[in-house]
């Protein structure tokens, strides 16, 4: 499988910080891969994902695209990207249907195909019922899948998740992570944090842990476990990360 | 273009999802202007129209007394209620209490000694030409002044004017009696017609012209001032709508997914003047049109609206930019909602005192006009003043429509840097 992303040597250090939120991370994010990383709270999770999506600036390293034949730029990416951020990023105002339909048209989706898409994800979804109400009065689980529904309406190859089931019922929940396999199935690489290492363990093929802005594991769970000789990933994090708060 | 439109549409959605938003920019301006217009339409009156109601007690036993009078009410500046019954601490409390803001009393001799006066005047001029004996004058004590009463609220220029009024009657009243007088010490019976209308009407006409450059002219009246002045203030009233909705936005992480998106954040910004343009401008025409149409029915005056209407449409169409890039301003900058809310009120209601929306810049101080010339509101109202008033001319329309594209340039600046520290553009 080739590459897709290759991330190098980024670190970063926000104005005012006197510490590196992320410092010499390098990694290579391969089509097809479900890629979960996890780490401790302020870990460098977030600013990872969120440089690497373009949203902040690093102040050093570099991130370069590969769409199978060459190296090209995040903007060139974007119609490919699919970002599903841990805040609810809609219009609680508006109904599912309106909130689709403005940010698809926002990837140049024509209005025909717009409504077949919608029609169609708010089912797997389970959000049918609610097509027509308001976001704002929603629970938290139907939130959270309205704003996984935002972040794929493109299509994407490449998917960003940033704790995409925080705080979600276990149906909800449930739902989010079935459609995650059955869109990597269909070839979408899956890039997501998470703070449920149970989930962590039975989704994803690959696991990279952070710690103080720091890599320190990269590879499948199974050669993780069997290197640090540990049942689970939750027993894994804990060896590497420590015992002790980091909030 | 499928981009903008959507983008469009998204904002028309918040918008009409916006109810207080909605009730603030079109309904409170609404009852603003309405409110203000009708307390503010009897002010108005009492100086551009001189419609003045008066007290005259006139307490004179001869007919020079409702002489005065007559003359006074010939000259339609005041509304005279004769009340003769009253006494000088009567006066004092139906002012107090009443309406009437003047009163003037006449004295018991006021006739009596005026041509006493008058007569001596006349004998004493013909005894020059040994034309009358000065054992003819008479004995006359100094005539009890007429006393002018006035409520404390009467601004002192405006008790001048009535002054100056009562003095210049009393003149010509005095004039023609000292002509009878001198024409009956002569031996005639009486003075001939046409003499006495000459010393009567011989004051030279003054003409007013006022500086328009229009044909048309225009009288300052309530509504003239109050529907753009509180149009403007509904429009930079859009700051508690757009700001607020601008910070909601980024917090929401609306703004963030968009940077993810291929789509430019210059769409956000267009769509958002795009909508709120067409606010304003829907803001403005309702309000001109209760200006126009329903006004005269509340016994207020009907706005006339400018010859210019090209010029109508620049000046307005600035000063809703104006107040967009404003609202932008305050909220691309305030980290809450709440923020954006108190600072961006309250920064209107400031623009707006200073800026001459509440009262007419010209009856401020000089130092107050120098610091209200900040505002852009200020520059709002000088461009509508220019149109409504003055005729609308382009040349005399030029610094406000400056002033208005470099505070437009100013915010847009200052909202571009913001955004690009924070990355968005």
């Amino acid at each position: 499988m080739g590459t897709v992303i290759e991330v190098q040597k980024i670190s970063k250090q926000y104005s005012g910080a006197t510490e590196y939120s992320l410092n010499g991370v390098s990694l290579s994010i391969k089509r097809g891969d479900k890629l979960g990383i996890f780490g401790p709270n302020g870990a460098g999770k977030t600013t990872l994902i969120s440089i690497i999506c373009g949203i902040i600036k690093q102040s050093e390293g570099e991130v370069i695209f590969n769409d199978g034949e060459s190296s090209i730029e995040l903007r060139s990416m974007l119609y490919k990207i699919g970002y599903v951020p841990q805040d609810f990023s809609f219009y609680p105002e508006l109904t599912p249907y309106q909130n689709l339909m403005y940010f698809g048209a926002l990837y140049d989706i024509t209005k025909t195909e717009l409504k077949q898409k919608i029609k169609s994800l708010l089912s797997v979804l389970g959000l049918s019922h609610v097509t027509h109400k308001k976001v704002g009065k929603f629970s938290g689980g139907m939130k959270r899948r309205v704003n996984l529904a935002i972040g794929i309406i493109n299509d994407p190859a490449i998917l960003f998740l940033d704790e995409p089931t925080v705080g979600v019922d276990v149906q909800s929940k449930n739902a989010i992570m079935t459609y995650l396999e059955e869109l990597n199935r269909t070839g979408t690489t899956i890039i997501y944090t998470s703070h449920h290492m149970n989930e962590g363990q039975e989704f994803c093929n690959r696991i990279v842990l952070l710690d103080q802005g720091k890599l320190i594991a990269d590879d499948s769970l199974q050669h993780l476990l069997k290197e640090y000789n540990e049942s689970s990933l939750e027993a894994l994090f804990l060896s590497l990360t420590g015992i002790e708060y980091r909030d | 273009m499928r981009k903008l439109r959507a983008s469009i549409k998204k904002e028309f959605l918040l918008l009409i999802n916006d109810k207080v938003g909605l009730l603030l920019m079109y309904l409170m301006p609404v009852l603003l202007v309405f409110i203000i217009t009708l307390v503010q339409d009897s002010t108005f009156k009492l100086v551009n129209e001189n419609s003045l109601e008066i007290i005259i007690v006139n307490k004179d036993t001869g007919d020079l007394g409702d002489t005065l009078i007559s003359h006074l009410e010939s000259t339609g500046t005041f509304t005279i209620k004769k009340r003769n019954e009253l006494s000088e601490a009567e006066i004092q409390k139906t002012l107090l209490n009443g309406s009437e803001l003047i009163a003037i009393k006449i004295p018991v001799d006021f006739s009596q000694n005026l041509n006493s006066k008058a007569t001596n005047i006349s004998i004493n001029m013909l005894s020059e030409f040994e034309m009358a004996d000065t054992n003819n004058l008479v004995n006359y004590s100094e005539t009890l002044p007429l006393i002018m009463f006035y409520d404390p609220v009467l601004q002192e220029s405006f008790r001048f004017s009535v002054l100056s009024t009562l003095y210049s009657h009393l003149s010509i009243l005095e004039n023609s009696l000292m002509i009878e007088k001198l024409y009956a010490q002569m031996g005639y019976d009486e003075i001939p017609k046409g003499m006495k209308n000459q010393f009567m009407n011989n004051q030279i006409k003054i003409d007013q012209v006022s500086a328009n450059s229009s044909s048309r002219e225009v009288i300052p009246n309530s509504t003239q001032h109050n529907v753009p002045a509180w149009s403007i203030f509904a429009m930079f009233f859009m700051v508690i709508s757009l700001g607020g909705n601008i910070v909601k936005e980024r917090l929401s992480g609306s703004f963030v997914r968009l940077q993810t998106i291929p789509a430019s954040f210059s769409l956000v910004l267009i769509s958002k003047t795009f909508v709120y343009v067409f606010v304003a401008i829907t803001q403005l025409a309702i309000i001109f049109a209760l200006g126009k149409l329903v006004f005269p029915f509340l016994g207020l005056p009907s706005l006339v609206l400018p010859s210019n209407i090209l010029a109508l449409f620049v000046v307005s169409f600035l000063s809703a930019l104006s107040a967009i890039s404003f609202a932008m301003l305050v909220g691309t900058y305030a980290n809450t909602q709440e923020q954006a809310n108190g600072f961006g009120a309250i920064t209107v209601i400031i623009f707006a005192a200073i800026g001459g929306i509440w009262v007419p810049s010209f009856v401020m101080p000089s130092y107050l006009q120098a610091i209200g010339s900040i505002s852009p509101m200020h520059w709002c109202l000088e461009g509508y003043y220019t149109l409504f008033l003055k005729g609308g001319d382009w040349y005399l329309l030029t610094p406000t429509l400056l002033f208005l594209i470099l505070f437009i340039l100013a915010c847009q600046i200052l909202i571009y840097i913001k955004l690009k520290i924070q990355n968005y553009i």
